[in-house]
């Protein structure tokens, strides 16, 4: 026997195994599992179709249109003040927008959004509803909050498998040279740098909502280039920092590095300062349903007020309020309401339509650009793991496409878990927006089911077989895309304001990053606009 | 003519006893090869210095080969013999060896060595047997054509065949009986040409028929092996949802295993559990209601039923297997003194943590003996969140104590599950005793307030504790301090884990 042919030999073996078993596997076996939610068939009704209008309106005080984090927010607001004739109108079966969430005998689990970081201390309205959420179980002596400890996410928090090993944490560290860990160092003093400065206003360089941050020219340039040509001016050119960043500025905004404006992506980190009793700045707060959790807490007050499979089909100001007419998807009828202010706190693509204003429609498809997103649940038995870091809340994977996955059974506290629900993110960024959301509708269960397979299969080889069913939920309008000129440009603030005295506006995009604090205080905002005239 | 007929088949057998050792010999390594990644974990290690190993071996053995002058014949039998030993009883061996974990590489290596030694020194041998009888470019590509047809069966049977329906012992010692079938053949064969023929055929025969037995008794072997591993007999093991449960058995004394971690040896487990349950329960006054976290083996139990005091027991531990065990095993049970049949006994079988979230009674006195914080799930059950809710489940004057790994081995970690106490709003009492079979132990007791006072006299029937026992457990030398601040134990942070880990991995490096 001569080396040369008994490594071929084995090699060969070896490489030929898995393939064969990969091969048969797929044939075999399609996993359950089915596309659910976000209705875009129902909601393409408003964009293909003219509806008659309603005969008859019944009068209401006030009609939100979306159920999201800024309608909630808004109804919380108004009813906590008196003004309780409301109601919320909302396309989907269950309220919350991005912060949907379904479950099954195992755990719930999110299908957008999953986490809130431990909130800024200067944002009064929103720390007292954690408080009534019970998220924010008092104050320590030092006026720091004191969050719930279920709710502070439970350690071990991130993982990230880099050069063939699992390492703690996001950002890489496993395998880079020193030079390349140099960059690492110089980004986070720039970001540090940007986290206490202020500008000539004396406003926050950085503040959340975004509004509040400093208009100081010289951190509105920020705005004019992207995050990667800034980062070619601040020469972080190695390999892992572009990835990272990119890797953070799709998780946050949907949108890459190249694409996203500078402000944007230092605004992701330099506006988070949150100081807490028993947490870190970074530290995040997290449920199993995600931000299904807050959702709940947001319509505690709200029974009955909420109407769900309700499509928002115009909104006409008349001389002494507002009409609405709506399609109850149940019944096909068209129904109406006439009331003295309406809230449309859906996308603004939408709030065009229903206002049947061709202005804002141009203004619209000039300047805002909408990411769409792939979420994937999936229920798996016990996981073969790759050597490292133990299984985390969130783990990423270095390279990927995806965001990775996020374990909705992180939070349990029992023991023993007979299966876990991982959540599984995919921003659509391979193509221009559109492009992406064209070719996601067309795609079957089955192809976005062994996407996310092989992906994970690189970590965990037996996801195959241990994989019971995986859903997929597809966002074709996820969030809004902070680009150049977003966020400090005119088309977000022309769009922002209310139509005569009876039509107010409120959602994420009108803040250009699609964060729960924007949401909550694009809900309060219109809510307060309201109030001021009663 | 005849002549020559002879002597083309006595080649031809030749040439099928190259096969059959170059597909032994390739087993072999893959019965290594694959042994080492089952016991030692990492394959691509394993096997690429295993391979590198019985190569160069053989290289040697190539070598070695010069130095067999006279006899070739012989010489080719006698180590077609000594392969089917070594080879036919290495995953046995490495079996047995894997155990006495100190020795197991050395071993390993050295019976790769001589495996690979003794194939390299038989296909030079051949081609000096065969040299005069066959035309030396016929006889190179004959015996290398061989040879290396005979690799690829091996590498091919091996995964598909012999690991799944023989299994490792099986595998090795089925060719290692083809290996000493070929040498006997051989003899038969070459019977008129081979000088100490008996002898020979004597050892082939003596290690046949012991391969033969062996194979028959595999099963045996394997499980014996497991026993070595425990250094005594096991009397009863099983796996269940949450964990892999051994029970050893010797003259002395009878052991649990939980997950490979020693819980108790039936010598000494008494001092373990005196000191783990009286000072509470002397602390608590009359305690009517005590709750067991954990404890399914019924000893902590045993310990409470002598107090008069006592109304009800409500133990509550995760694995059915565990306490059914306890409850209807006789010689466990014996153990326990029948603690878990006693009328004042509950048994839940249920996550200790889900349990308390949903309690709604309190206790007077809590006794919690869960497994060592080695991971971050059982770590969650020694954080704040945890102590916590027990302190909903407490009455104003229960006090609680908490099993706290060992102050001497692991002190941070001791003084860790001290603070995290503290800081969850206990006034906390540590202490320490040595058990033999664990070493220095720790305990934490904890109340909600109050001072504690050291009592005169443990008033039930012991071995253990007294007053002046009780004394010097609350003494901690400065090799049990932790000298450094310590963080609390949360959930977002689990730093007793941590600690733990890096503790008991520095004491087991040693």
């Amino acid at each position: 026997m001569k080396r040369g042919d008994f490594i071929r030999l084995t090699a060969g073996m070896a490489v030929a195994a898995p393939l064969l078993h990969a091969c048969e596997e797929t044939k075999s076996k399609a996993v359950p599992g089915k596309i659910v939610g976000a209705s875009a068939a129902a909601g393409h009704l408003l964009r293909d179709h003219s509806f008659n209008p309603p005969g008859a309106f019944e009068p209401k005080e006030v009609v939100i249109i979306g159920a999201g984090v800024s309608g909630l927010s808004a109804a919380r607001h108004l009813v906590q003040n008196g003004v309780t004739d409301i109601t919320l109108l909302d396309l989907e079966a269950q309220p919350g927008g991005n912060a949907a969430s379904g479950g099954n005998a195992f755990s719930k689990y999110p299908w957008g959004a999953h986490y809130v970081p431990v909130p800024n201390n200067n944002l009064t309205e929103y720390l007292s509803f954690l408080e009534d959420a019970k998220v924010i179980t008092g104050y320590d002596p030092a006026g720091l909050p004191v969050y719930d400890e279920f709710y502070l996410c439970h350690d071990p928090e991130e993982r990230l498998y880099i050069n063939g090993h699992w390492q703690e944490g996001l950002v890489p560290n496993t395998g880079l040279n020193a030079a390349e860990l140099a960059q690492f160092k110089q980004f986070f003093s720039q970001i540090n740098h940007y986290k206490y400065l202020k500008g000539t206003d004396g406003l926050d360089a950085f503040s959340i909502p975004v509004d509040t941050s400093s208009r100081d020219e010289s951190l509105r340039a920020l705005d004019r280039v992207t995050m990667k040509e800034w980062m070619d001016n601040h020469g972080l050119t190695s390999e892992y920092i572009r990835w990272y960043i990119d890797y953070c500025t799709r998780d946050d905004f949907g949108t890459p590095y190249n694409l996203v404006s500078a402000w944007a992506g230092i605004h992701y980190f330099a506006s988070r300062k949150g100081k807490a009793a028993n947490a870190a700045h970074n530290d995040v707060l997290t449920w199993e349903n995600g931000n299904g959790f807050l959702i709940d807490a947001l319509r505690k007050d709200l029974d009955g007020k909420i109407a769900t499979g309700a499509l928002a089909t115009s909104v006409k100001a008349t001389s002494n309020g507002v009409q609405v007419g709506y399609l109850d998807v149940a019944t096909r009828q068209v129904k109406g309401f006439e009331a003295k202010h309406c809230i449309v706190a859906v996308p603004q693509f939408v709030a065009a339509r229903l206002l049947g204003d061709s202005e804002r429609g141009k203004t619209l498809h000039e300047h805002f650009h909408y990411a769409p997103w792939m979420v994937a649940n999936l229920t798996v038995k016990g996981l073969h793991e790759r050597a490292g870091q133990p299984a985390s809340w969130d783990n990423v994977i270095y390279g990927s496409p995806s965001l990775g996955y996020v374990d909705a059974t992180h939070q349990q506290v029992q023991q023993r878990k007979e299966r876990r629900n991982l959540t599984y993110y995919l921003p659509l960024t391979h193509a221009s927006p559109e492009a992406a959301r064209k070719e996601a509708y067309r795609a079957e269960h089955a192809f976005w089911a062994e996407k996310v397979l092989s992906d994970l299969q690189r970590v965990h080889p037996d996801i195959r077989e241990q994989t019971e069913r995986v859903d997929i939920m597809l966002w074709g309008h996820a969030m809004v895309q902070p680009r150049p000129g977003m966020i400090h440009g005119e088309a977000r603030k022309s769009l922002s304001g209310s139509v005569g005295n009876a039509i107010h506006f409120a959602h994420t995009d009108l803040a250009g990053v699609s964060i729960f604090e924007e949401g909550f205080y694009q809900g309060l905002r219109a809510a307060k606009q309201i109030l001021q005239q009663t | 003519m005849k002549n020559t007929e002879g002597r083309h088949s006595a080649q031809w057998v030749l040439l099928v006893a190259v096969f059959i050792i170059a597909t032994c010999g390739l087993i072999y390594e893959l019965v290594a090869g694959t042994l080492a990644s089952y016991l030692l974990g990492d394959s691509v290690t394993q096997f690429s210095i295993i391979i590198g190993v019985y190569l160069f071996s053989m290289g040697i053995g190539s070598y070695l080969s010069r130095f067999f002058n006279d006899h070739l014949l012989e010489w080719f039998i006698r180590i077609e013999l000594l392969v089917g030993l070594v080879g036919g009883f290495s995953a046995i061996i490495l079996f047995l060896v894997f155990p006495l974990a100190i020795s197991f590489q050395p071993v390993l290596y050295a019976l790769v060595s001589v495996t690979g030694i003794l194939v390299g020194i038989e296909i030079p041998l051949l081609l000096r047997i065969l040299k005069d009888k066959v035309e030396f470019a016929e006889l190179v590509s004959r015996v290398f054509t061989y040879d290396y047809i005979g690799a690829l069966l091996a590498s091919l049977i091996f995964p598909l065949i012999f690991v799944p329906y023989l299994g490792l012992i099986r595998t090795s010692l089925f060719f290692g009986l083809l290996n000493v079938g070929v040498g006997l053949y051989l003899c038969r064969y070459f019977a008129g040409e081979v000088r100490g023929i008996r002898a020979i055929r004597f050892g082939g025969i003596v290690i046949l028929v012991a391969e033969v037995v062996a194979f028959i008794f595999s099963e045996q072997i394997m499980s014996f092996s497991e026993t070595l591993a425990y250094n005594d007999h096991v009397v009863y093991s099983t796996s269940t949802p949450y964990q892999r449960i051994v029970i050893t058995k010797n003259r002395h004394d009878l052991r649990l295993y939980l997950n490979n971690n020693l819980q108790f040896s039936s010598a000494d487990e008494y001092r373990y559990h005196e000191a783990l349950v009286h000072p509470a329960m002397t602390a608590a006054g009359q305690p009517r209601n005590v709750l067991i976290l954990g404890g399914g083996d019924g000893l902590a139990a045993r310990e409470i039923l002598k107090y008069g005091s006592v109304r009800n027991i409500q133990l509550v531990d995760l694995d059915p297997v565990m306490t059914k065990l306890f409850t209807g095993q006789d010689i466990l049970a014996e153990i326990n003194k029948h603690s878990l049949k006693d009328p004042r006994v509950t048994v839940t079988n249920a996550d200790a943590f889900i349990w308390l979230k949903e309690n709604k009674k309190q206790f007077d006195c809590v006794i919690i003996d869960f497994p060592d914080p080695s991971g971050f799930s059982v770590g969650k059950l020694y954080t704040t969140a945890f102590y916590r809710l027990l302190k909903t489940a407490m009455t104003p004057q229960a006090v609680a104590v908490v099993q706290s790994t060992s102050p001497y081995v692991a002190p941070k970690s001791f003084w860790c599950v001290n603070e995290t106490l503290r800081a969850s709003g206990f006034q906390t009492v540590p202490y320490h005793n040595y058990v033999p079979s664990f070493g220095e132990w720790g305990y934490v007791m904890a109340r909600k307030s109050g001072s504690y006072q050291l009592p005169d006299t443990f008033a039930i029937e012991k071995k253990y504790m007294s007053h002046a026992v009780m004394e010097q457990m609350l003494q901690f030398p400065d090799d049990m301090l932790a000298h450094e601040p310590l963080e609390v134990n949360k959930l977002n942070n689990q730093a007793l884990v941590a600690y733990f880990e890096k503790e008991w991995g520095k004491y087991q490096e040693q």
